[in-house]
């Protein structure tokens, strides 16, 4: 496995581990430059950061289909922290990530560069083209905490604290899925 | 996504969920009547076919599981018909005369009745001499059962038409007469000299030589030009026009109904997520730009953010004409129209001739020239007056050495990494093509290789045989046929129900065909296995070889043709007989659902 799939998995596969073969769901990939790091830290101020799940903490379902989200929106207290366990029930392969709009679009030609290197196939992810990316490209998959990318039949786990204010949606920055329409909203309250 | 979207798909999962998906959700009864009207597209009036009084014909809006009954009264002096274009029914209920049934005579009704077993978009037309061209076309929209597999706030048919001031009659005793007759492209003598002042005397000459051998000119990309492009029946001046809130999401449903002509179709300033092709959904893809050919559609998801109006552009394949529509916050207003593109010229790899033993590396830099630089001495033997190209048994050879280097399912759905920027070579053209777009930004242009089916509607497995349909033709004389010979003095397609048919398109002419098989699905061989896309029409561009497979599941006679009307009249037709299968016994004792004609 590459460096960057061995970092602690802040997403865990549930469906996945419990059948015990197939490999962990993967978080999107982030190919910024290099020496900028990966973006947590740098935007835990606007839209949160990973969180730790008590007995307290609501956990919500997210379920994955071809090509929307159900629910497609959610509502929570300001800086409350969450638990969601996202499902996906498409046959394609999708995305569940938390962060701005900006962000999401920040983050769509990256995801288009590991369509074009055959990493992000439509109903799975190429883990042996993952590792050509990487050793080519010099970076490849990385899991962030704040978004989970599925296979059909997967599903993972996601402990988030939400900031006090934000303006956020959660979106499948999958090519084509958030222009089809695959976003929902976020809505903060006191 | 905004609040109606979401409104519209809580309803669609709330009725899903509600009613068995066993039981018709409706039985939608309705009536259409053929008439005379007439068209008016700013730019000529005149009259002819439509439905319900007009042209384009109502929209149709279906639910997926419902059974309709659809009265037809024919207020024609002639014959009529309608096929549900894409429409996977019972072949009696197909609507093409003698084939399906016998027609619909004058002053008669006939009641169409089955059910509706898929969504998405689609399109209705007569099957009847020339009333399609004559504007007897109307639209097709059904509802999924399931949620749409795309988010939109607003929706509409954009169906798109070359209506031509002549009538379809008229236009093919022209055409018959002389083959040119409505090519306002020809090259002139000053183009020669031009082409002489560039290539050299004697390149431009022998380059000249060759066309003329070939009875085929580089132009020759649209038989029928002087024609006005229209949307929704709407020419360029009359602006159709859809309003939309900023940000909102709109699904566009591209249709194109036109009797001849290829749209090149683009919305500056927007991307477009095609989610849809020929009524399938597909895996989403955003693009600048796409080529929809003669009875294709194509559904795009567009979210227009800005106070102001864009304008949907559609060029024909060969630049002779646009049409415009607008989408805009408010009536009235109008965005940039942009100026048409250089027309494309053919080139020898159009016309078949960048077979096996061409040196390529003469082609090396050539852009979309008219390959100057061929060599004659190869094509000595070829005998000059048999229009060569468009004769096969000339040119057993060469077509075979060519059809490798251009087998699809070899060469697609490798995945290559692909370098950024750099227009690529769309395997769906000929090598060298003067055809292969570019888009008018420079972006993305759409490729068939693109499309993947978003749910497989078939398992994956191997053909149970190969046909090979050679589209033929001979320019000269107007003639167009399918292995050489044309439909009246064709036998039937056989097929046995329950196999699985490859079919291998090897297109010998200089036009690009629209294929269509009516009854089951094209299933368009991209090279991408279980996601290769399901498809009502396949485009087969000149020079090239293409293939798609066909579950054969639909027992009964359907029809294979082209579907460009005046190449389908000319012959470019078979009949497909599917023996055997559930419905036989059914098919032959129960008589077609007939109530007049």
């Amino acid at each position: 496995m590459i460096v960057c799939f061995s970092r602690a998995l802040v997403v865990l596969t549930v469906g996945a581990c419990v059948a015990g073969a197939a490999a962990p769901a993967f978080a999107a990939g982030s190919h910024g430059q290099h020496g900028q790091g990966h973006g947590s830290h740098a935007t835990a101020a606007t839209i949160g950061h990973p969180g730790k799940a008590s007995a307290n903490t609501r956990t919500v379902t997210i379920t994955m289909h071809d090509n929307y989200y159900e629910p497609e929106s959610l509502s929570f207290r300001e800086g409350e922290t969450v638990r969601f366990v996202v499902h996906n029930k498409g046959a394609l392969v999708h995305e569940f990530n938390i962060a701005t709009a900006a962000m999401h679009k920040a983050h769509a030609p990256e995801m288009m560069m590991m369509v074009e290197h055959g990493v992000l196939e439509p109903d799975r992810i190429n883990r042996d083209a993952a590792r050509q990316m990487q050793a080519k490209m010099g970076h490849g998959m990385h899991d962030e905490p704040n978004s989970a990318l599925l296979e059909p039949g997967q599903s993972a786990e996601i402990v988030w604290t939400f900031p006090k204010h934000a303006t956020l949606e959660f979106a499948c920055n999958v090519p084509g899925h958030y222009e089809a329409g695959m976003t929902g909203t976020i809505t903060l309250t006191h | 996504m905004t609040a109606i979207a979401k409104i519209v798909r809580a309803l669609a999962l709330g009725l899903s969920g509600a009613v068995g998906l066993a039981s018709p959700l409706t039985a939608g009864e309705y009536h259409i009547t053929v008439d005379a009207v007439t068209i008016d597209t700013g730019d000529f009036t005149r009259t002819g076919v439509g439905f319900n009084g007009g042209s384009p014909g109502p929209v149709l809006r279906f639910r997926e599981g419902e059974d309709v009954v659809i009265h037809v009264t024919n207020n024609l002096a002639d014959d009529t018909s309608i096929h549900w274009h894409g429409l996977i029914l019972p072949f009696q209920q197909d609507g093409v005369p003698n084939v399906s049934f016998p027609g619909i005579k004058p002053g008669a009704t006939f009641t169409y009745r089955f059910p509706i077993v898929q969504s998405g978009t689609y399109w209705y037309h007569s099957h009847s001499g020339f009333q399609e061209p004559d504007g007897a076309y109307g639209a097709i929209v059904i509802e999924p059962q399931e949620p749409e597999p795309a988010a939109y706030d607003r929706d509409y048919v954009v169906q798109l038409a070359d209506a031509h001031p002549h009538s379809g009659h008229r236009i093919f005793r022209n055409l018959k007469m002389m083959p040119d007759y409505y090519n306002r492209q020809q090259r002139t003598l000053l183009d020669f000299f031009r082409d002489s002042r560039d290539q050299g005397f004697a390149a431009a000459w022998s380059d000249r030589r060759d066309w003329g051998d070939m009875r085929m000119m580089p132009t020759d990309i649209e038989d029928v030009q002087g024609f006005t492009p229209v949307i929704n029946g709407k020419g360029p001046e009359q602006n159709w026009t859809g309003l939309f809130q900023p940000g909102e999401r709109v699904r566009l449903r591209f249709i194109n109904s036109s009797a001849m002509t290829y749209f090149d179709v683009r919305i500056p300033g927007l991307k477009m997520t095609v989610v849809q092709a020929d009524g399938n959904n597909v895996v989403p893809v955003a693009v600048d730009e796409f080529r929809i050919a003669v009875a294709e559609t194509f559904d795009v998801i567009v979210q227009p953010d800005e106070d102001k109006a864009y304008t949907i552009f559609a060029e024909s394949m060969a630049r002779s004409a646009y049409a415009r529509g607008t989408l805009a916050p408010r009536e009235g207003m109008e965005g940039d129209v942009p100026a048409l593109r250089q027309p494309p010229l053919l080139t020898m790899a159009d016309m078949g001739m960048a077979h096996g033993d061409m040196d390529h590396s003469q082609h090396q830099g050539m852009d979309n020239a008219q390959a100057p630089a061929m060599d004659h001495s190869q094509h000595q033997g070829m005998e000059r007056a048999q229009a060569p190209a468009m004769d096969h048994s000339q040119h057993q050879g060469m077509e075979r050495a060519q059809a490798p280097a251009m087998d699809h399912s070899q060469h697609l759905g490798m995945d290559q990494p692909r370098t950024a920027g750099m227009a690529e070579p769309d395997p769906f053209y000929a090598p060298g093509s003067g055809l292969q777009p570019e888009a008018a930004n420079g972006g993305k242009f759409l490729s068939y290789g693109d499309l993947r089916a978003q749910k497989p509607l078939y398992a994956e497995r191997p053909p149970t045989r190969e046909i090979e349909l050679r589209l033929t033709g001979n320019m000269e004389r107007y003639l167009w046929s399918i292995n050489g010979v044309k439909f009246s003095e064709s036998e039937p397609i056989r097929l046995r129900y329950g196999e699985r048919v490859r079919f291998k398109f090897i297109n010998e002419t200089m036009m690009t065909h629209p294929m269509h098989l009516h009854g089951m699905w094209s299933i368009l061989d991209t090279g991408r296995g279980q996601w290769n896309p399901l498809k009502h029409v396949v485009s087969v561009a000149p020079g090239t070889t293409v293939h798609m497979e066909t579950e054969v599941d639909a027992p009964g006679d359907w029809v294979f043709h082209c579907h460009l009307a005046y190449h389908m009249d000319a012959g470019m037709m078979r009949k497909v007989v599917v023996e055997g299968g559930p419905g036989e016994k059914q098919a032959a004792a129960k008589p077609a659902a007939a109530t007049g004609g």
